[in-house]
């Protein structure tokens, strides 16, 4: 089969699994609504409490799925590309380190919100602002990208030093963070631990906005240069003498990339794993093409956190266990199989 | 034609001069070979005329426009770069080629980048080869497919950098004689390193001689000599003429 229409195919095919993981995830959760009644309540028929579950709770948490997923699959893709390293991830600038320091900060030193004094874990996770933690974590997860590209502005984007200076900031933040919970209460440390897990259920309609607005962005910018990252895939040299302005690509790729992640990661806590396995995976079976690998990491990554939210909300006997877990836990072993199988090993 | 005149470069303000006042001329259609030793400066020299390192004096011109001046994207559509270290990603050969047209097409190809993609894959036999992945090819045919890269940028001006570096004596032959098809076919002009003094004097027919930055000699096959590689090289040398062709043999 023609090579396109070979892509076009799996692009099409999961396009169709991801609508349909979408579909399955909107019925399954802790409430044990039988399938007639979840579609009842997707129209506005049945209980309020029905209603609520799916339209407030089920459809934000599914959408973020769809969303984070795929953003974050996207920005590993790119981090992989620009930084010419199969380890890189969305999280390769420090990025999630430095969230999760500026979560604790909101969470142990103000108490979740800024100026509540309330000694119980969902006053320290929600607090009187809902948004505190999300936005402290958004604003040092960006003080991270701003600062590692800003050096490397100044020195140099060779991508070894653009992920050394990562690791070497990353870890900054988590000393940070661990001088931080040493001194926090215990109350206070278990819902830093907690938020730091990552979970779905904390997207709302309007987190879900910002992040389809970002992730959206970043996706159409990602696209309008794929033919950039192909020619960087052929090294520095020869993608700037095909015309190719490689240290400004790479800048506003990973600042896009790591933006993207600064928000999912502020909003909804790490998940892991996304950003590395979905490109790798797509990769190994459809090659490095960014026409199609960008729209199929994408699809990848929401594929992958949709079944994986379901089953650690099928799993967790009644509370959720987190997703990040599962992820890697679902990812892996089918990683794993892919890289010692003969397709897997010829590319 | 490609008019260099007294370029230096250093990679440090304080550091040695890489390229101190380096000069030469290359006409249209031409092969010119860059000789020297290792760190003698041919890679810079390379890379300064693509543009990746931005001479500290002296002019590039070609066909009497400014190289240094210009963007990216309007030398890549004159100079175009075959490395030596080629690396592709899994595309597919089709696509690489194509790939080439990214100064001419900015953001998606167009039906003419596809025209001359299909055009430059017939002109050099590899139409076959097309849906093939350029990574399951061996190196003689990645050698070939980086210089249909290259053509599909319809450049003017065309530089190898030891372009026979790691392949066999088969391929070796093929990639030479693509170098003489482009140059005397398509009247492009060729700059190219070789480390190889035989294969050299097989090609060229314009040589460069480079010694601590600059362009030491300059002429045609004629010019190369027991002593003047001795100065150059470093090394002892005896050149004998076999079948009217001159051949360089190590002491």
């Amino acid at each position: 089969m023609n090579r396109g229409r070979k892509a076009t195919l799996i692009i099409l095919i999961l396009g169709l699994a991801v609508l349909a993981a979408a579909f399955v995830c909107l019925f399954v959760g802790s409430s044990h609504m039988t399938l007639s009644e979840c579609v009842n309540a997707l129209f506005g028929k049945g209980s309020a409490a029905q209603v609520r579950i799916i339209r407030n709770i089920r459809i934000p948490r599914v959408l973020a799925a769809l969303i984070a997923g795929a953003g974050l699959a996207v920005s590993g893709l790119i981090m992989q590309t620009c930084l010419n390293n199969p380890m890189a991830s969305p999280a390769t600038l420090g990025v999630s380190n430095a969230a999760v320091f500026g979560a604790n900060l909101s969470i142990i030193a103000f108490a979740g919100g800024f100026l509540s004094t309330g000694h119980n874990v969902n006053n320290y996770m929600t607090g009187v602002n809902p948004y505190a933690t999300s936005l402290c974590a958004f604003l040092f997860a960006g003080a991270s990208i701003l600062l590692i590209l800003g050096l490397c502005r100044i020195r140099s984007f060779d991508p070894g030093a653009v992920v050394l200076a990562g690791i070497a900031i990353g870890s900054v933040w988590t000393a940070a963070t661990t001088i931080l919970q040493f001194y926090a209460t215990d109350v206070g440390l278990s819902a830093a631990v907690i938020w730091s897990f990552g979970d779905l259920g904390r997207a709302t309609y309007k987190t879900d906005l910002i992040m389809s607005v970002t992730v959206a962005a970043g996706i159409v910018f990602f696209s309008l240069m794929r033919w950039r990252y192909n020619a960087l895939l052929s090294g520095d040299s020869a993608a700037k003498s095909m015309g190719v302005q490689v240290a400004r690509l790479r800048f506003f790729s990973m600042f896009a990339a790591s933006l993207i992640t600064a928000v999912c990661v502020s909003f909804l806590g790490i998940i892991g794993f996304v950003g590395i396995i979905c490109p790798h995976v797509v990769k190994r079976l459809m090659g490095q093409d960014h026409r199609v690998s960008l729209p199929a990491s994408a699809l990848a990554g929401s594929l992958l956190l949709v079944l994986s939210d379901t089953l650690s909300r099928s799993l967790g006997n009644g509370s959720a266990l987190p997703v990040g877990a599962i992820t890697s836990m679902l990812g892996a072993p089918f990683f794993l199989a892919l890289i010692f199988s003969r397709k897997g090993g010829r590319r | 034609m490609l008019e260099i005149r007294n370029l230096a470069f250093r990679y440090h303000a304080h550091g040695p001069a890489v390229l101190d006042g380096a000069s030469l001329t290359l006409r249209d259609g031409e092969i010119g070979i860059l000789l020297g030793k290792n760190g003698s400066g041919k890679t810079t020299l390379f890379k300064t005329v693509l543009g990746i390192e931005k001479p500290a004096s002296g002019s590039i011109l070609f066909d009497g426009e400014d190289l240094v001046k210009m963007s990216r994207r309007e030398r890549a559509r004159r100079v175009a770069y075959v490395p030596q270290d080629i690396r592709f990603g899994a595309l597919s050969v089709y696509d690489t080629v194509l790939m080439g047209r990214i100064a001419h097409f900015g953001f998606a190809a167009g039906k003419e980048d596809e025209a001359v993609t299909e055009r430059v894959l017939e002109d050099m036999g590899l139409t076959a080869f097309a849906e093939r992945n350029v990574e399951e090819l061996s190196g003689g045919e990645r050698q070939k497919i980086a210089v249909a890269r290259a053509l599909a940028q319809e450049p003017k001006l065309l530089i190898f950098d030891e372009p026979t570096a790691n392949l066999d004596i088969a391929n070796e032959q093929l990639i030479l004689s693509e170098i003489r098809l482009v140059a005397k076919e398509k009247h492009i002009a060729v700059l190219t390193s070789l480390h190889d003094l035989n294969e050299a004097l097989a090609l060229g027919e314009h040589f460069f001689l480079m010694k601590e930055g600059k362009i030491g000699y300059d002429g045609g096959a004629d010019m190369i000599t027991e002593e003047m590689i001795r100065d150059i090289f470093d090394a002892e040398v005896r050149i004998v003429e076999i079948e009217k062709q001159r051949i360089v043999i190590k002491e």
